[in-house]
């Protein structure tokens, strides 16, 4: 069966790039297609009315032109769905949006749908933009970011002698995939200290929805737990630095520095 | 995109066209047109073409007030008397000084960043010349900081951060109206749009 060469899809603008003299090469998360990198041509003339369409963290449905095989799409025509105007007009919401698509970039996949991470990614964009309680929101999309891309850690079994965790003290690494007990520990593995509150909140979060997480209070150090466990692991998967964690980071401190 | 390349017998032909290729908005077809142009040019064209080149990576400093390029220090705008002293305008490049004083709408100073807060490709604040603003509005001469990013979101990431960072000095902080199109660049837009743009910003 031959695919019909123009086709419609609506999709997440992750980035976009500069290509060729007035080109634009623009990076999205479609909901049927996963990953897809796309081309605009002449998007960055003064004429074009499509470049605003394409800005990051923009939800569009585009119509778009199948190139040669190996080659890259067109975008034809462009329209904005949502464009999630309360959380880019605060700095702090707009670096956490940016941090996710920085995430789902990462873990997304070309030619490879998931419309579970499509979703995710949506649902938590729409959150951050009416909502203060991001430090949640953002673990709870770390988690379910794991899960839905297969790298779900364990947390319900030891991950070497499958025994059913009691409560009490345990490990983690990823390297293994999740949680170990304390006489589990394989020769060679990066293991963290795991708190039965932190694997407590860690399990909440992966059953709760996002309105019920943002109702649970976690005190401070118990943050820090979990944001340190989940940073490991995302690390591990994606086996390269975060770069937007940074600037999160950076404007927390300024923030407490009371700049 | 395709790369295949016109066959050329010379190594000296093939590394020029790689050169011309690194240069921003230049594919693989125009770095070609542009190598023969030069295969083509006479040897005393091509040799001022190579001088213009070298004087531009000889001369050419930061102005240490604005961060504008300049071969004088300061650079002629900061060092112009009639220039309002009240009003930095802070921009992401030197093209977008050019765009703006094409307007006549700015009497005031710059700030050229040389770039903007990208935090996907790992370039911070501290990446930009943004910490020399801050002593610069320390004297109690500026009233106004006008910012000229250009409307995307990380150039509004940028106008935002600036803002924060000024917050508590008394200075009056403003901004480029909407009238420029989202996603644009300052560099192309044309004088009437940037003009009114810049005439109705408003305050942050
Ligand atoms: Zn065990
Ligand atoms: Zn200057």
């Amino acid at each position: 069966m031959v695919k019909p060469r123009v086709y419609r899809s609506q999709a997440l603008v992750l980035k976009s790039a500069p290509m060729g003299e007035a080109g634009l090469l623009v990076t999205l998360y479609t909901r049927d297609a996963g990953k897809l990198k796309a081309v605009v041509r002449g998007a960055r003339r003064p004429t074009s009315k499509m470049v605003g369409h394409l800005e990051p963290l923009n939800m569009v449905e585009m119509s778009l032109a199948r190139s040669r095989p190996g080659g890259i799409d067109t975008i034809t025509q462009i329209q904005i769905l949502e464009s999630f105007s309360s959380l880019k007009a605060d700095l702090d919401a707009v670096s956490r949006g940016i941090y996710l698509a920085e995430l789902v970039d990462g873990f997304g996949a070309e030619g490879s749908p998931n419309q579970e991470l499509y979703s995710l990614l949506v649902e938590t964009l729409q959150f951050l933009n009416g909502s203060s309680d991001a430090d949640s929101t953002l673990r709870y999309f770390e988690l379910h970011l794991l899960k839905c891309s297969g790298f779900m850690p364990q947390l319900y079994r030891c991950v070497e002698c499958r025994e059913e965790l009691s409560p009490g003290k345990h490990l983690f690494s990823p390297d293994v995939g999740g949680t170990l007990c304390l006489k589990c520990t394989p020769p060679g593995a990066r293991v963290m200290r795991l708190s039965v509150q932190t694997l407590k909140v860690l399990r909440f979060i992966d059953r709760a929805s996002l309105e019920e997480l943002s109702m649970l209070r976690i005190n401070a150090g118990l943050a820090v737990e979990i944001k340190n466990l989940l940073s490991v692991a995302l690390k591990y998967w994606l086996d390269r630095e975060i770069h937007s964690k940074t600037f999160i980071e950076h404007l927390e401190h300024s923030q407490k520095a009371g700049v | 995109m395709s790369t295949e390349r016109i066959p050329s017998a010379s190594p000296s032909v093939s590394r020029l066209i790689d050169e011309l290729n690194k240069l921003p908005g230049v594919g693989p077809k125009s770095a070609q047109r542009l190598a023969y142009y030069v295969i083509r040019l006479p040897a005393e064209e091509a040799h001022s073409l190579v001088e213009a080149i070298m004087a531009v990576k000889e001369k050419i400093i930061f102005c240490s007030v604005c961060q504008n390029m300049t071969d004088t220090d300061p650079c002629p705008i900061c060092d112009d008397s009639r220039r309002d002293r009240s009003q930095i305008c802070v921009v992401e490049e030197p093209l977008d000084v050019l765009a703006l004083e094409r307007t006549h709408c700015h009497r005031g100073l710059y700030h050229v960043l040389h770039g903007v807060i990208s935090p996907m490709n790992g370039i911070g604040p501290e990446d930009l010349r943004m910490k020399e603003l801050l002593p610069r509005l320390e004297d109690g001469l500026v009233q106004e900081v006008i910012i000229a990013t250009n409307p995307t979101l990380e150039g509004e990431a940028t106008a935002m951060y600036i803002q924060r960072q000024i917050a508590n000095l008394k200075v009056k902080v403003t901004h480029l109206a909407r009238g420029l199109p989202v996603g644009g660049d300052l560099e192309y837009a044309d004088e009437l749009t940037l003009s009114r743009a810049f005439r109705s910003r408003s305050e942050l």
